[in-house]
């Protein structure tokens, strides 16, 4: 459920809605959810200050319901 | 261009970005699973979008942080849909509500205390919203007050005559 809260709020904010990406991984402690964006969109996901990423994890932090969940922001071509 | 069709166009804009702007938050309960009516109105000159229903506590959060970060994201989605840098307010179980009731109250009470007192008086930190109900009420008691320190612990200090 969460992966599918953040790809919607992420597609609904961004110029390129159908390049949006997210994938899930389990780490010690809690989960990643990983989302991969357009290069053009990564400043929009971002935010001025970080503001819009900070947005998008207290939503997440939120549904996730007290399990500990990170949200790493990346864009589509980068390796990891 | 008379007042009258000036004020139509404008009303057919906020409710354009009430439109994206429930689209957005409807998609979000429905994955989530949560119960909730999605209300619609025109306040002032911002677009009003509320959430009713049922148990929606966890996308309040405390001091209205997630509800804050949900208008934040609601904002850039109509942003994105419509052109319009909008000043849509999201409300969620009637929060802001209960809210600007309780602010309201608080801003009259310390306005007169402070008038006995007549020495400045420094209040929690609040939010943008919050921090502008007690500026309202406390202008409307006659008073001065201005917001003080850094987000996000900003906060109003409400002076004498």
């Amino acid at each position: 459920m969460l992966e599918e809260a953040l790809e919607h709020l992420v597609r609904g904010i961004v110029e390129h809605p159908d390049e949006v990406r997210v994938g899930a991984r389990r780490i010690r402690g809690g989960r990643v959810l990983e989302v991969r964006v357009h290069p053009e969109d990564l400043g929009k996901v971002i935010g001025r200050s970080g503001r819009t990423a900070k947005a998008l994890r207290t939503v997440i932090g939120a549904l996730a319901g007290g399990r500990y969940v990170r949200v790493d922001l990346l864009d589509v071509n980068e390796v990891r | 261009m008379s007042q009258a069709e000036t004020t139509e166009v404008d009303i057919t804009v906020l409710e354009q970005e009430g439109e994206v702007a429930a689209d957005y938050i409807e998609g979000l309960l429905d994955i989530a699973d949560f119960d909730g009516d999605i209300d619609m109105d025109v306040e002032g000159e911002r677009a009003l979008v509320s959430v009713v229903g049922a148990t929606l506590d966890e996308l309040v959060g405390k001091r209205g942080e997630v509800l804050e970060a949900l208008q934040e994201l609601t904002r850039l989605a109509v942003h994105r849909r419509t052109g319009n840098r909008t000043r849509l307010m999201l409300d969620i179980g009637g929060y802001r509500e209960r809210r600007r009731a309780e602010l309201t109250k608080l801003g009259e009470d310390v306005a007169a205390e402070v008038r006995q007192a007549g020495e400045p008086r420094p209040l929690a930190p609040m939010t943008p919203f919050e921090r502008k109900i007690v500026h309202d009420a406390v202008a409307a008691a006659g008073l001065r007050s201005e917001s003080e320190g850094e987000e996000p612990d900003r906060y109003v200090v409400v002076f004498p005559e």
